[in-house]
């Protein structure tokens, strides 16, 4: 349902991505991996625009744009197609937990303010936080703020959710409570596109691995073909520095 | 110089002065006013980074806070007229008070310049980028998500400026304004008693910046109240806690409670 197709990106005369092609079908988990400065985090925020991408062609759902010459409604309704969470959790700080989910619902979407009250404390307890509504961002946990976070993007009722590095910036005891949150919503078949270092979440969750590296994708597969039967060297060289017990598990 | 000191001119002059108060206050506000427009047009082109306008607003910068107010004032009083005949504008009938308003209007609008740009980049440029990607237009996410912050950031500076601005109208009698510096010159060279009428002044001045400090002291804390890490409860809390010293003193741990 998420097609890109020929994508290219460039900061100055770095080349960031070339001629990149991902299709991600509906209700597919896809884990993006790769060593830093591989570009994965750039093809995702090319998704939805965040970053300009030079040429290539993206579609979200019926709609399709060709980035050589997308306009300000195109990219617009991109955005309205897709939903993002953050490293830095982004929350709108000053407003409170139930207002920064309710935000978009009310101002993009158009809600009534009943109807988007009702619908986020519904998210926002669903991600476990129904007792912290009122709470500024201020007051919350690195891992807590994810959460909402993560209910802000489903509020918006995407076809697909981005989550790029959603758990780099926390403490090491936060990162279960927020993985266990995109398990959950991984399982009712959400279409999403993550990039993350977390091995092990990456190995459950995905329904494909996509390995990239200088711009390029490698190598992608299932799981068990990406982390078990690398067939690129290039892939081999990352698992075994960033997962060295990848050899023995399973 | 002048008579002896006598405590009961200083309360004399008092209701003289605030006779004036208004046209100080019509000064400040006035300017404060042509200085937020000034500002945010100054602002613009520095923030989006607009070729030759930017290039205007670092001048404009440069003159109004490198030089000092009173020349600034002269300038425009005598200058302006001048330049203005030569494209066949008449301003020599324009009441000094339209000079005065202009000149501080647009000092202050230097350093509302700068105020309005600080503010904004202060606000984190991740919650924008949230925002565009919740599919906001650039429109919405500057005045739902920008604005509320960057005002909050901006009072302390904004509080500084009016209150520097309200001291600087002072200066307005050198052009024969007769606000409440004016006055006070008047009343000193009447009655001979410079010192009361100056202490009468000052103190006029001080209460009025005290208020207005305190004015926006109390709008920051509203408009900052997101980033309070303590809630009310447990502010007050605190205080009882730092207010039983009495209780320490006696030995009694109220938290135990009753009998015993």
């Amino acid at each position: 349902m998420i097609a890109l197709s020929h994508i290219s990106k460039a900061f100055g005369r770095n080349q960031v991505l070339q001629d990149i092609s991902l299709n991600v079908n509906r209700g597919e988990v896809v884990v993006i991996l790769g060593p830093s400065g591989s570009g994965k985090t750039t093809l995702l925020r090319c998704v939805n625009y965040l970053e300009k991408p030079g040429s290539g062609q993206i579609a979200v759902g019926d709609f399709q744009v060709d980035c050589s010459r997308a306009r300000r409604g195109d990219v617009l309704q991109l955005r309205r197609k897709t939903a993002m969470v953050f490293q830095q959790y982004n929350l709108f700080r000053h407003k409170t937990a139930l207002e920064n989910v309710m935000e978009a619902l009310l101002v993009v979407k158009k809600l009534p303010a009943a109807e988007a009250r009702k619908r986020s404390i519904a998210l926002l307890e669903k991600v476990g936080l129904g007792a912290k509504l009122d709470e500024y961002p201020s007051r919350l946990s690195g891992g807590q703020q994810q959460r909402v976070g993560i209910a802000r993007a489903l509020a918006l009722e995407p076809e697909v959710i981005l989550f790029d590095e959603p758990t780099s910036a926390l403490d090491p005891e936060l990162v279960g409570e927020v993985l266990e949150v995109i398990r959950a919503i991984a399982r009712e078949g959400i279409t999403m596109i993550v990039v993350t270092h977390e091995m092990g979440f990456a190995r459950d969750v995905a329904n494909r691995v996509v390995f990239m590296d200088g711009g390029v994708i490698v190598e992608e597969g299932t799981p068990d073909e990406v982390f078990q039967h690398p067939k690129e060297e290039r892939t081999k060289q990352f698992l075994r520095r960033i997962t060295p017990e990848a050899n023995y598990s399973i | 110089m002048g008579a002896p000191f006598d405590i009961g001119y200083v309360f004399s002059f008092l209701p003289k002065l605030l006779d004036t108060l208004g046209v100080t206050l019509l000064i400040v506000a006035g300017s404060l006013l042509t200085g937020i427009v000034a500002g945010f047009l100054v602002a613009l082109p520095r923030m989006y980074k607009i070729p030759v306008l930017r290039t205007l607003s670092g001048v404009y910068l440069s003159f109004f806070r490198g030089t000092p107010i009173l020349i600034q004032l002269f300038l425009f009083y005598y200058g302006l007229p001048e330049i203005l005949k030569l494209v066949g504008l008449d301003l020599t009938r324009a009441p000094v008070m339209f000079f005065v308003i202009l000149t501080y209007g647009l000092h202050t609008g230097a350093y509302a310049a700068e105020m309005i740009r600080a503010s904004v980049e202060a606000v984190d440029r991740g919650q924008v980028e949230a925002a565009y990607a919740a599919g906001m237009t650039p429109y919405q996410a500057f005045s739902r998500i920008i604005l509320p912050q960057a005002l909050g950031i901006a009072v302390p500076v904004f509080s500084n400026l009016v209150i520097a601005l309200l001291k600087d109208t002072s200066l307005a009698f050198t052009l024969g304004v007769m606000e409440m510096t004016g006055k006070a010159q008047t009343l000193g060279t009447l009655t001979q008693h410079f010192i009361e009428t100056y202490i009468a002044l000052a103190f006029i001045y001080l209460i009025i910046s005290f208020t207005l400090e305190k004015m926006l002291l109390a709008a920051e804390r509203r408009l900052t109240r997101h980033e309070n890490r303590e809630d009310k409860r447990e502010s007050i809390f605190r205080l009882k806690k730092r207010g039983s010293y009495r209780t320490v003193l006696a030995d009694i741990n109220i938290g135990k409670g009753g009998g015993a």
